[in-house]
Order: structure tokens, then sequence, then C-alpha cells
């Protein structure tokens, strides 16, 4: 907790010099000292240094820069949850922890917006007070969708997966994670200054013209987008570098591709959309004309900046929803993973293919460009999309299905993407997108594609990996309820709104025409019950955490190597570095052995070490 | 194992005929009242008809392998080690790779060439947005209707929509239409549409031109009724506007 | 299967900061693009003709220069060659900041002529801005090359800090060779 206070007292500091330092300039050169914006802007910089700063990066990490001796870093038990950890199971965790909340904040403004959307007219939110609920949640939603699955279980699992006893970056994984409370934060905090009213999306000249409250998002997601940069980082080296011997390219759990996958697409694409929320700033604090069409300007730059970020970003938030659920499946069905090889073709023709659609967004934009090789990729990209469902179904038909919790999710992960998948091609139809673009179906569509990876995704690793990062069992009545009445409810919120869209409703309205009222209505009361479903999850989280049955170290009889180490494992994470020697999901193949582990204590000048400990073999 | 696909196959023509005949029975449409609109309701229902088999055959596998292959109680036997297969991988690929081609041929391309088929207007209307109002003018009559409430259309006549904004994006969109288009400062962004019915908003509410683009405060109510005319009524309309404007 | 194979090691830890290093690179490049893109999408093959071309040319040449002394501090670090190195690092950080002052005496002539608020003034500003601060950012980081080049902190065996930081300015040249014919040349 010590580093906490240190790390907002950095804060302060930093605020103070860079907003003090800025009027000082500004004093000096005879303009008047304070300017809200950009006082806020420099300061928070400094603000954001002063916190890395005092949170742990001087003390563990940056005097080293300056030739003093780095502390050596001594925390143990609970206390290093609130620290600057660098182990990457307590990043692990944290990640989870702060971004279940986050979730759980975000859903809380989703039952916000579907309260006052119960009736056509204003209820209790006049439509700039929706409009901010309306951004915020889309905002704190999209940070979840683009972090929770690889910022949890990338780094949890991961170097587990692949045999390793960490990141390849333990300080700078620390680091990367410290920037993400940062994010909520600062996007409450626009609300002390009327809030930002343009959406998760903050289309310029909008986002250029309203409120100071809008420079909080941009800042929000720019810090944001520095995290996911160096985690992208962290995870490409890691999962190059540090795989155990034995464990190549196509001996990697699925699981890994997803967030090898994923993490290409952040490192390449983050900074556009850094640079196009700083053009904003740069129009709003500097004076400049990037989006002023007045001065030669052009509003169109924003969006096709903002989309070859924001679309690869889509697939950031489902490629480790669909990871998790090809892992789930396997272990599961008792049966290998169906066409690993099309699977993993599938996660990088994706990765190659998402650089290629993002003015899919931008049909009825009026841009100059032609929109058709954009429809033209965008439909190609249902192709590698499918192999995923190849592998799903392929690896379930025959199979000898165990239908506990996580593989319930995980099946749902495919049904529900699967009609996510079907809607987006009309969207992708540049003539039928001309009717659907900005109204209810585009609503429908990104939720069925976006929770359905992240959120039945995250559900899916949460129950699956459960008993390994905890150590105990969750309970599975509980998960099994929480399961289909989540499910149930998901379905009947979202579904209607296809109809809503076809029938003309547009989307982020907080007032709408009385025609649609009793639709509304039902899908207002069928979220409410959704959002109750999570009350079930956290009881069942919360409850088994604390008091939950020992977990065995593999309740799932599963081969791969996360199973094969105590629950939760150790901090090196293995006894000794594990040599892989098999695939990992061949279950009913007579002999084969994914990894051998040696048991500690092996003689260390070349004789055999010939014991594997706890390993699931076939016979 | 033979079963097995036969059954799953069966079910997957029974719901496949099943959702074909419900989507073919059921009006999936609102109000249309131009000729692009038809275009686009026809390659919708088109991707809906071809959607379908796709959904059912997803929608069998999963729920045929769940009831059918379901083990209860506890973990079960290691199922037949089956890792791939040659002929089924290729022939996904080649299935979804033809769906994926055909789909960008028909409706797409073929959609877009009927939009883009008469770029020669009958008629000018210029549509200027702004935080949260509307200007609708007609140039070839010199009448602009400024705070516009209601938009006023001939039926029967190919109209060139001339859409920009003063301020910040907003996007001109008539449901009935099937059609929007952005309005972006500083360009003028053109949509073609051939009303074929008479009416107004307050027949139908589809008949209305709504801003579909996040601006503010105002977007909720940001809407213009829409009346559509004979063209003998338009001329009137216009007329009474001309000369009612000094 | 032996101890050796257990202990076998593909990547060493320098070659894992590397690694890191260039995917970071990579990933920065992306400002860069992005900046690019908007020069081009906004200006098309534009340019303001009151731009210092003199200035431009010198700059430029300073910087390419500086990229030679800092590639010649990190060879002599890696032939312990200490005196060099500390000499080149020195030699480097007043290039960079003579390009920086470059840059500022250029700024003060472009406010005149092609102000922020215009829409070349615009582009020009946030390019060279983004660049400079990168410059900067290298600045910082050769001067604590520096201070501890002379505590003696680095050896032939370690010096992956002297490694990254020249690998980062040469980056951040090649940035240069890019944004200085977008910015100078083009018409």
């Amino acid at each position: 907790m010590k580093s906490i206070f240190k790390g907002i007292l950095g804060a302060i500091i930093g605020f103070v010099v860079g907003a003090g330092g800025l009027s000082l300039i500004r004093l000096a050169t005879g303009l008047e000292p304070w300017k809200r914006e950009p006082g806020i802007v420099i300061g928070y910089l400094f603000a954001l240094t002063g916190w890395l700063l005092g949170v742990g990066v001087w003390d563990y990490w940056a005097r080293g820069w300056f030739g003093l001796p780095v502390r050596k870093y001594e925390v143990t038990g609970w206390r290093r949850y609130f620290n600057f950890d660098p182990d990457h199971k307590v990043i692990g965790i944290q990640y989870l922890v702060t971004l279940v909340v986050m979730m759980l904040i975000a859903g809380l403004f989703a039952m916000v917006m579907r309260a006052e959307l119960m009736n056509p007219g204003r209820d209790f939110l006049d439509p700039k007070e929706y409009n901010n609920i309306m951004s915020l949640h889309g905002m704190f939603m999209i940070m979840v969708a683009v972090t929770v699955i690889s910022g949890a279980f990338g780094n949890y699992m991961v170097p587990l997966l692949i045999g390793a006893e960490d990141m390849a970056f333990p300080r700078l994984n620390a680091l990367s994670y410290w920037l993400t409370p940062v994010v909520p934060i600062l996007l409450l905090t626009s609300l002390a200054f009327q809030g930002w009213d343009s959406g998760w999306t903050g289309y310029a000249p909008l986002s250029v013209t309203n409120e100071s409250g809008q420079i909080f998002y941009n800042l929000g997601f720019m810090t944001l987008g520095l995290s996911g940069i160096l985690g992208a980082v962290n995870f490409l080296t890691t999962i190059i570098a540090l795989r155990a011997p034995g464990m190549t390219w196509g001996r990697l759990p699925i699981f890994v591709w997803s967030i090898f996958s994923t993490a290409i697409l952040s490192l390449l694409a983050t900074n556009f959309v850094f640079v196009v929320l700083l053009l904003v700033l740069l129009d709003r604090i500097a004076g400049m004309g990037f989006f002023d069409a007045a001065r030669g300007g052009n509003p169109i730059l924003y969006q096709h900046l903002f989309w070859f970020y924001s679309h690869p970003a889509v697939y950031v938030m489902a490629l480790p929803g669909f990871g998790a659920a090809l892992e789930v499946i396997p272990h599961f069905s008792r049966k290998p993973l169906f066409a690993y090889r099309w699977a993993v073709a599938g996660f990088l023709g994706i990765v190659i293919l998402s650089f290629t659609v993002w003015a899919h967004h931008m049909f009825t934009s009026g841009m100059s460009e032609n929109p058709l090789p954009f429809m033209v990729t965008t439909e190609l990209i249902s192709i590698p999309t499918g192999f995923i469902f190849l592998a799903a179904l392929g690896t379930i038909w025959l199979g000898r299905l165990w239908l506990k919790t996580p593989m319930l999710f995980g099946l749902a992960v495919i049904f529900n993407f699967l009609i996510g998948g079907i809607t987006g091609i009309y969207l992708a139809d540049v003539p039928v997108d001309l009717q659907l673009q900005d109204t209810f179906w585009v609503v429908a569509h990104f939720h069925y594609t976006i929770v359905s990876t992240q959120i039945f995704g995250l559900m899916t690793a949460i129950y699956y990996w459960f008993p390994k990062f905890t150590g105990r069992m969750y309970d599975e009545r509980l998960g099994k309820l929480h399961f289909w009445w989540m499910f149930i409810t998901f379905n009947t919120t979202f579904t209607p709104m296809f109809w809503l869209g076809i029938q003309g409703m547009n989307r982020r309205v907080a007032q709408y025409l009385p025609e649609f009222g009793d639709l509304n209505r039902w899908v207002s009361l069928s979220a409410f019950l959704m959002g109750a479903s999570f009350l079930v999850f956290l009881y069942n989280l919360v409850y088994s955490w604390a008091r939950g049955p020992q977990a065995e170290s593999n309740p799932w009889k599963a081969r791969t190597l996360e199973w094969q180490t105590s629950s939760p494992p150790p901090h090196e994470n293995f006894p000794r570095e594990p040599e892989v020697i098999g695939d990992p999901y061949d279950y009913g193949v007579p002999g084969s052995v994914h990894a051998l582990i040696p048991v500690s204590g092996g003689s260390t000048d070349g004789d055999v070490v010939a014991t594997s400990v706890a390993l699931y073999p076939n016979d | 194992m033979k079963r097995d696909f036969f059954f799953a196959g069966l079910l997957w023509i029974v719901l496949t005929f099943a959702g074909i005949t419900l989507v073919s029975q059921i009006n999936l449409f609102p109000l249309s009242a131009a000729h692009e609109a038809d275009i686009i309701d026809e390659a919708f229902l088109f991707l809906t008809l071809l959607g379908v088999p796709v959904f059912a055959f997803v929608l069998v596998g999963l729920i045929y392998s769940v009831i059918r292959f379901r083990q209860p109680g506890e973990m079960p036997e290691d199922g037949p080690p089956i890792r791939t297969s040659r002929p089924v991988t290729w022939a996904w690929l080649g299935i979804t790779s033809a769906l994926a081609v055909f789909i960008i041929f028909n409706p797409g391309l073929k959609g877009i060439r009927e939009l883009t088929a008469n770029r020669e207007p009958d008629l000018v209307v210029q549509v200027e947005m702004r935080k949260w109002n509307w200007t609708f003018s007609y140039p070839q009559y010199g009448v602009a209707v400024v705070d516009a409430q209601e938009l006023v259309l001939p039926v029967d006549r190919h109209i060139r929509f001339e859409v920009t904004s003063t301020d910040i994006i907003h996007s001109f969109w008539i449901p009935a239409f099937r059609m929007k288009v952005d309005a972006v400062p500083g360009q003028i962004n053109i949509l073609y549409a051939t009303p074929t019915e008479t009416g107004s908003f307050e027949d139908d509410i589809n008949l209305r031109a709504q801003c579909a683009e996040l601006c503010g405060t105002g977007h909720p109510r940001m809407r213009a009724g829409l009346r559509i005319l004979e063209s003998a009524e338009f001329e009137a309309w216009v007329a009474g506007q001309a000369a009612g404007s000094p | 299967m032996n101890t050796a194979s257990l202990q076998h090691k593909r990547y060493s830890r320098l070659n894992i900061n590397r690694l890191g290093l260039w995917l970071f690179i990579l990933s920065e490049s992306g400002i860069f693009a992005a900046l690019l893109f908007t020069r081009f999408y906004l200006l098309g093959l534009e340019r303001a003709s009151d731009l210092n071309q003199t200035i431009g040319l010198i700059i430029t040449s300073i910087l390419l220069i500086s990229s030679l002394t800092a590639y010649r501090a990190e060879s002599a670090i890696a032939h312990e060659d200490r005196e060099t190195f500390l000499r080149s690092i020195l030699v480097t950080i007043l290039l960079g900041a003579a390009f920086l002052i470059g840059v500022g005496i250029e700024w003060s002539q472009a406010f005149v002529h092609f102000p922020p608020s215009g829409l070349f003034g615009t582009v020009f500003f946030t390019m060279t801005g983004m660049h400079a601060f990168h410059v900067l950012t290298g600045l910082i980081l050769l001067a604590l090359l520096y201070s501890n080049g002379r505590r003696e902190a680095y050896s032939v065996e370690d010096h992956w800090g002297p490694e990254a930081v020249v690998k980062y300015w040469h980056f951040v040249d090649v940035v240069w060779v890019f944004f200085y014919p977008a910015l100078y040349l083009v018409s």
C-alpha cells in the first residue's frame, strides 16, 4: 500500500510541476497564466510520470539508470498485489481484479442507460447526461475488452503454458499494469468537467468542440494504448524467446497463439489511435486545425486513423476470447483440437486481413476512397474466422463432452459469435450498410461479437483456470446457474435490438420514437436480468476464492503445462524447466506425452533426469 | 458415426427449410418508399436466406454434439484421437471461400451498381445540417427552407441530395429510403433516391429525415418529417414557398 | 534427455532485450507513419514555399552525422575504449542539441510564415514537434549514458545500455530521413 501512496504523492507533485511550470512559461510570455485544457494535459503528463516513478519504477528500476543501487523487492503475502510486483502471476491477478471491477462498473452504466431507455421520452437523464453515461459505458467496456483476457490470463497463463519462469520483461510488465488503474480514474474525472459526450469513438469535430471532459477520454485512451503496446512487446518477446525446449510453434497451445496474434495487432496498430487522439488534443489546446474544415482540415482523417487502430482492436478483443474457447474445448471434449494448424492459420489470417478493412466503418461517411476494396476484404475475413468454427465443431464432433461450466461458456462463445459474425456480413455489404449503419443493428452486432468473445471468453477462462490461480474450486452448481442465466438473458437482450435496427431505430439516443417503446421496455427488463446474473458470478468468485474447497492441481486432467504444477504455482512456476516432447491436445493418442517435468534435485552433471511428474499420460 | 452424420444432416435440412420458410413468411421490413429501398431490402433478404443454412449448420453442429456426445457424471474417457481431416478442412475452405466471394458479387457489387446506375437527377435538394437543425434548399426553384420541420419531396423523380454540415458531423438518413450519408463540414456528400410512394411522417414514422451520427445534446431530437407529394402538389408547394420568401 | 538439453536456451538475455527493443521501435514507427499519412492526406503534395531550406539542410546533416558519432561510441565501448566512447557520446549530445536549436530557429521563423493555426503550420509543427520530442528523449538517454560511462558502468561484456540508446538514436535519425523530404522537398 505504501507504494500506492508514494505513487499518488508522485502524481500530485508531477501535476504541480507540470501545470505550474506551464503557467510560469505562459506568465513569462505574457499570456494569462492558467488555461484549463493545456494545464491539465501538461500537468497530466508529469503526473503520470510521477505516479509511475512513485509506485515503484524509481525504487526498483530507474535508480539503476542513475547509478544508484536498485532497491531489492522484498514484499511478500497479500501486499504484493498492491505493489510494483514483477511476478507475472501477481500481475495477472491485478489485471483480473481491476478489470472485473471495471466491467461491473461499466455494467452499472449500462443499467442506467437501459433504465432511461425504458420509455421513449425523458425519464431521469437529459440527453447530455445520457451521452456522458453512454460514453463512459463504451470506453470502460472497450478497455475491459481489449485488456482483460490478455492482461489477466495472458499474463498469468502464457508463461505457464509455454513452460517459462516469467515474462521476458517482468518490470516492464508491472509498469504496463500500473498504467491501467489510471485510465478509469481519468475517465471518471471527466464528469467533473461536464463529461464527454462523443462516445468511445470520439469523432472529430464533435470531440474538438465539446466540453473539457473530452480531454480525459483522449488522455485515458492514450494511456491505455501505451500500456497495451508495452504489454504487446512483452508478450511477443516472451512467446518468441522463452518457450521451453521442445515447445515448437506447432506445439504451442492455441490460447498462446491467440495472445500472440493479439499482441501483433496491438503492437502495430495502437500508435495510430495514439496519434489521432493527440491530434484532437492539439486542435483543442494548441489551436491547430487538423479537423477544422474552415481551415482546410478534414474530419474524415479522424475516422481513417481511428479505425486503422480500432478495427484491429476489435480482433484484439475477439482473438483472446476465441483462444480461451478453443483452449477449453479440446480438454472438455477429450479429443485433440481439430485442424490445429487451420485454427492457427485462422488467427494469423485475421491478423493480416484486419489491417485492410478499417474503412468498412465509413461506408456512409462520404469518404473519397472507393468502398469496394474494403467490402471485399471485410467479407474475405470471414474465411479465416471460419477456421475457428471449423476447429471448434470438429473438436466436439464425436468427442466425449464434459459439460462443466468453462465448457459451456466456451461453446457459448462459438454460438454467440456465430450470430455476431453473420450479422456482420450485412454491415460489410455496402448497400445494406447504408440502412443499418448507426442503427441498433450495429449495437446488437458488436455486442454479439465483443461480449460473446471477450466477456463469455473471460468467463470461460475464469472458470477454467479458477482452480489454478486460486488453488480452490468454484461452485459448479452456481457456475452452471450463472451460465444459463447469463446466456439466456444475453440473447433475449440483444436479439431484439436487431429488429429495432431493421425497423429504423438509430443508436446513441436518450429519447426515441414512441413506436419503439414496447420492444425497448423488453430489452431493458431483459438487460436488468442479465445484469443480475453477474451477482451470481460475483458471489461464486468471491466466496469460492475465499472459502471454496481445495482444488487438486489438475482437476480437469488436462495435458497442458500449467496443470502440471501446483495450484497456485510456485514463484518459479516449475521445479525445473519442462521439456516438451509432444502435442498439447493429443487426447486419446496412445502413448502421447506433452511434456516431461523433471522433479527437483536431479543431478546437474549430465546424468539423465528420468522422472516426470504429475503428468497426464495416455496409456 | 455414419448415423450421426445422417441425423445431423437431416436436422440441418429441416432447420434450414424451417428457417427459410419463416424468413419468407414474416415481413422483415418497414415501409419502403423509394426505388433504392427495394434494392437494399432485396440484398438484405438475400443475405438472410443465405445466412439461414450457415447458421443452421453451426447450430446443428453445436446442439447435436452437445446432446449426443455429452457424458454425464465424472470425467469421461478420452475420445477418438482425430486430429484433422484433409477432405473436411479443404471442403470447409472451399465452401466458405465460395460463399464469401459469392456475396461480394451478389448482393455487394450488384447492389452498388444498381444504386449508382442513374446519375442524372431530375431534382437537386441541398441538405445543410447543423446543431440541431436542417436547411433544405431547392436550387432549381430558388427556394430554401431554413430551420425546417419538414422535408418535402415529389414522388417519382430522381433526386440528388447534396448533404453538408456547417459545424460537426451529422448524418442524413431517411429510413423509408434505407439510405443515409454523413453530413461532413467542408464537403458535400451525395445521395440519390427516387421516391415511389406519397405520404408523410404522420402516416408512417419511417417517412422522416433523421440525424444518425452522434452530434451532442440535441442528437436524439434532430429529425424532420418527410412529406412526399404528387408532382403537381409539389410544384404548388414550391411555388408557395417561393412566393412566401422575400 | 539430459541436463544439457534442459538448460538449453536459444535466446540469451541480450538477445531477448534486443528483440524487445526492435519490437518497440516497430511499434513506435506507427506514430511516424500515422503522421506521414496525415501529412499527405491533408496536403497532398503541397508544401509551404517559405520554408527555410538552408536550416533544413543543415539540421538534417547534423542529425545524420550524429548517427555516425553514436555508432562510433557503441563500437568503442564494445572494444573497451572508454575514452572514445565518452567523447563520441558527448559529440552526439552536442550535435543533437544543435539539431534542436536548429529546429527552434526554424520554428521561430515558421511562426511568422505559416503559424500552427493554418493547415501547413498544423502539419509542420506537429511532425517536427513529435520528432523533436523523440530527439529530446534521446538526448536525455545519451546524457544518462555519459554520466554512467564516466562511472565506468559499461564494459565489453555488458553494454546493453549504450547499444539500446544508440539503436534508438539511429531510429530517430531514420525517421527524420522520411520526414525531411516529406516536409521540405516534396512538391
